[in-house]
């Protein structure tokens, strides 16, 4: 008896902690409220309030802080694939999950911006920005390019005796049969962005009979954007379709890999930065924006995201070398990137069949 | 005294009030939500859509079942082998089953179906480099195998739990007119255990039909339900198709559920106590010399899969080769943080709650006696048979407006969380309370008893170990679920199974690995603690 005693006890300790906790956060909004509106001045102060992120990785986490202590805020996030986002944000009636959406393919973005989802922000430095890497109106900013390479099994390949692919051609070597993946373009933002460069590589009916042939060579089509990364450093497949950033180029050194620019064609795709609609604390996340696009902050995200310095959306700021060759990036047609998304989907769910996820 | 009287009364009425309204708010209600997204139409109903599906989708189904009848055989075989072969061992062996099951409860997401690649992959560890084949370990036969290898550490406690409340009596006069091991595990424990083997089989079958993460990651072209479930939402934003798709599942699911609930009455998991009965059976004979070999087999699987986890959390390779590092340990040192103390506290909430919610329901059903809480407590059983994405869906969509409005507090998150594991606590505890002889709470009542007394002097002593089987399997569930409440967190409410989900996806499996290990100790230690707590006090 008197342990259920002690259990309610510790349980009721627990719960007040609880409410204690989120009234603490409660008084400062509340707190927050009243000093909204100051006047911005070039070192600005956000003193005990939070800035909510969703992003893609925990990659970001020394920028987040440095934010943080420039701006004497604090700096919350969590990771959601970009469907999710756009789920979960809809589901709960527009009603913003964060203040700061960061990371995830454009075409997600140019969605939210459809269902009003975003806020625009438009200031002196987002001025700056190429008109490639932003929405005319300011919904969404490019906070770099992720561009799609592969990523080669040299003891696999060495096995089946196979040179080591160099172009999209390539890949459909009747040797390959079974040993090249990729990720479900549905659920993969850098592998949608794959099939939509090599459809403007090639142009549609070319590029569709190639798209085909290259089908021909994969057994299934992974559900999670890691999957050809991840089986194919564990020697499960020979070719993984990838995001070539240095990541990929360490654990190619990790695990005796190769990381392969393509030479007839780089595809590549903006990854997305905007503020939510309505979101608590908008003015942070405007202010994260223009923070970001400071050259020495471009060149710390650039780090941070293993990025070469020709994938930064700004020119004469720099990233790794990592050998990418600009001019092999396919001329891409962004203005179709996210209203040509269903009709492409559909038709390469057609040609996969039920290697798909949806039959 | 009067007063007293009052009070006691009132008190029961308050209990007996607020555990009805929170079991039908808290899981009905995100039912009810679920249903009217995925059939309701501009205001009307419209069952056409469902009907479409399941004609359209009819190949998805059937590689549901499919899977899920496969999973549920696999599973109760090796589960059934385990529990007999325990039964039959001494008391040492016992000792060392039972430690390894019940560790091997606790399950890091993501983890296990990842070893699963390095083990048996078409590189892995036992079938590339010991056995030299290359075979290709994507598909149904790998979920079936990965989903069997998850779900036997608990079915066979739960068989474990059963046969240690046998009577001896039989089986020592069987064996005195000199029956042989074959005919004692075929015409007595077999028999014994008939319920309790359909009870593990529904519940493999059920959990298999939900669970979308091991088909996502092994399944290959292999597509689920679940999974489809889970991608509708991930690819395209669907939250309507996941609604409907999560409405099938719960059809399935509720059927085989009805059909076989009464035998969840005969069944007893007190899989906890030390019940040393004087059971002596010659360890030989054919069927239980298999029985042995698969629980060895069994046991080295789990062995394996669990050191090739704590393997990666120290291991580093370099051109292919492993070698010895503490890099993963102090790049894991930054989740240390807020994050995990959080974790741990909802998870505790979770657990406690849980386990006392399930037992009150209980009381008031099978001692009380109310036809009113055999409802509440079906109600109070449906999470159980839907996947984590369905109940997470169903808080989104429930809880998003006023005057109702959860979404994007800390509650939302927790009281998921508690109600998530809820089936769980009520079905164990009801195996305790329905061994309660009738007579000690008449004798209560006997001696001017009222109201609550026999729930405090009888049910609560008496359902200790049930409670504490219930906390545990909540909080460690707490501690590592992910398809329900990856909905509802907020980024400044992160759990720490959404940090092992990212660094996963970020690919640094050491840094996962050690963050798995971490859970596994911090769940073993809490349970260890909690038990210390319950032990102490009983004496």
């Amino acid at each position: 008896m008197k342990k259920s005693k002690l259990s309610l006890i510790i349980l009721l300790v627990f719960s007040l902690f609880l409410v204690s906790c989120s009234q603490k956060d409660n008084t400062k909004e509340t707190d927050v409220v009243t000093t909204k509106n100051t006047e911005e001045s070039s070192s600005l102060d956000f003193e005990g309030r939070t800035l909510n992120v969703v992003t893609t990785s925990d990659a970001y986490v020394d920028l987040f802080n440095k934010f943080a202590k420039e701006t004497n805020s604090k700096v919350e996030f969590l990771s959601m694939s970009s469907g999710e986002v756009l789920a979960k944000v809809r589901a709960e009636g527009g009603t913003p999950m964060a203040d700061l959406w960061f990371g995830g393919g454009l075409d997600a973005f140019m969605d939210a911006k459809n269902d009003d989802l975003l806020e625009a922000h438009n200031s002196d430095l987002t001025k700056e920005v190429d008109s490639k890497y932003k929405d005319p109106e300011g919904y969404w900013y490019s906070k770099g390019l992720t561009v799609v390479g592969f990523l080669v099994n040299n003891d696999v390949m060495k096995e089946k005796n196979i040179e080591i692919p160099k172009t999209w051609a390539d890949l459909t070597n009747e040797k390959l049969k079974g040993e090249v993946i990729m990720s479900d373009p549905s659920i993969s933002g850098t592998n949608y962005a794959a099939l939509k460069g090599l459809l403007d590589l090639f142009g549609e009916e070319e590029g569709w009979e190639y798209i085909e042939k290259l089908n021909n060579n994969i057994d299934f089509y992974g559900k999670r954007g890691k999957d050809p990364q991840e089986k194919t450093s564990e020697g499960e497949f020979a070719v993984g379709i990838i995001p070539a950033d240095k990541s990929a180029f360490d654990l190619a050194e990790e695990k005796n890999l190769t990381v392969v620019y393509p030479e007839d064609g780089i595809p590549w795709v903006p990854e997305g930065v905007a503020v939510f609609k309505g979101s608590e604390n908008a003015d942070i996340a405007k202010a994260f924006i223009d923070f970001m696009l400071e050259d020495e902050n471009l060149e710390e995200l650039a780090k941070l995201d293993g990025k070469d310095s020709a994938q930064i959306i700004k020119p004469g700021i720099k990233g790794f070398d990592l050998g990418l060759p600009a001019d092999k990036l396919i001329e891409e047609d962004l203005s179709t990137f996210g209203s040509d998304r269903e009709a492409i989907l559909n038709k390469w769910k057609e040609i996969a069949g039920s290697k798909a996820s949806n039959d | 005294m009067f007063n007293k009287k009052l009070f006691n009364k009132t008190l029961d009425k308050f209990i007996m009030l607020t555990i009805s309204i929170v079991v039908i708010l808290f899981i009905l209600y995100p039912f009810i939500a679920v249903f009217i997204e995925s059939l309701f139409e501009d205001g009307s109903i419209n069952l056409s859509k469902l009907f479409n599906f399941i004609i359209t989708e009819k190949k998805l189904i059937y590689n549901s079942l499919l899977m899920a009848i496969l999973t549920a055989v696999l599973t109760t075989t090796v589960t059934v082998a385990i529990a007999i072969y325990w039964f039959i061992s001494g008391k040492r062996l016992k000792k060392i089953i039972n430690a390894t099951l019940f560790l091997t409860l606790i399950s890091p997401p993501f983890i296990s179906s990842l070893s699963y690649i390095n083990l048996f992959g078409r590189r892995g560890f036992i079938t590339y480099e010991l056995l030299h084949l290359r075979i290709n370990p994507y598909g149904l036969p790998g979920i079936v195998f990965m989903q069997s290898v998850g779900f036997i550490s608990l079915n066979a406690l739960i068989l474990i739990g059963i046969l240690k409340t046998m009577d001896s009596s039989t089986i020592n006069s069987a064996r005195s007119l000199g029956a042989k091991t074959n005919n004692i595990i075929t015409d007595i424990i077999i028999p014994y255990l008939k319920s309790g083997i359909v009870v593990v089989f529904m519940l493999t079958f059920v959990r298999s039909l939900a669970d979308f993460s091991t088909p996502a990651i092994i399944g290959g072209s292999y597509n689920v339900l679940a999974t489809e479930a889970y991608l509708s939402i991930i690819s395209a934003g669907d939250i309507n198709r996941s609604a409907l798709i999560n409405l099938v599942l719960f059809s399935i699911a509720i059927i085989i559920f009805i059909i076989f609930r009464n035998n969840f009455k005969n069944i007893s998991t007190n899989s906890f106590s030390n019940g040393d009965n004087n059971i002596v059976i010659n360890k030989s004979g054919l069927i239980f010399n298999i029985f042995k070999i698969i629980t060895i087999l069994f046991l080295g699987i789990l062995i394996i899969q669990y050191s090739s986890i704590f393997i990666s959390a120290f291991t580093k390779s370099i051109g292919g080769k492993k070698h010895f590092t503490l890099e993963h340990f102090n790049n894991s040192k930054q989740y240390f943080t807020t994050t995990y103390v959080r974790s741990i506290v909802y998870s505790l909430i979770a657990g406690i709650t849980s386990s006392f919610l399930g037992l009150f329901i209980v009381y008031y059903m099978q001692i009380r006696k109310l036809k009113f809480f055999k409802f509440i407590d079906f109600i109070a059983t449906l999470p159980y048979i839907v996947p984590g994405t369905f109940f997470g869906i169903g808080y989104i969509l429930a809880f998003n407006k006023a005057p109702l409005k959860l979404t994007g507090t800390v509650y939302i998150v927790v009281l998921n969380l508690i109600f998530k594991v809820l089936p769980f606590a009520t079905k164990t505890n009801l195996t305790t309370v329905s061994q309660i002889n009738k007579e000690l709470t008449n004798s209560v009542k006997d001696l001017g008893g009222f109201g609550l007394y026999d729930f405090k002097d009888v049910v609560l002593p008496m359902a200790k170990e049930s409670l504490f089987l219930t906390f545990v399997n909540g909080f460690t569930s707490s501690m590592t679920t992910i398809g329900s409440i990856i909905f509802l967190v907020y980024p400044a409410q992160k759990l720490i199974t959404l940090v092992l989900f990212d660094v996963v996806q970020s690919g640094k499996y050491g840094v996962a690995s050690v963050l798995s290990c971490l859970i596994i100790l911090t769940c073993l230690l809490i349970n260890g603690l909690y038990y210390k707590i319950i032990s102490k006090k009983e004496k």
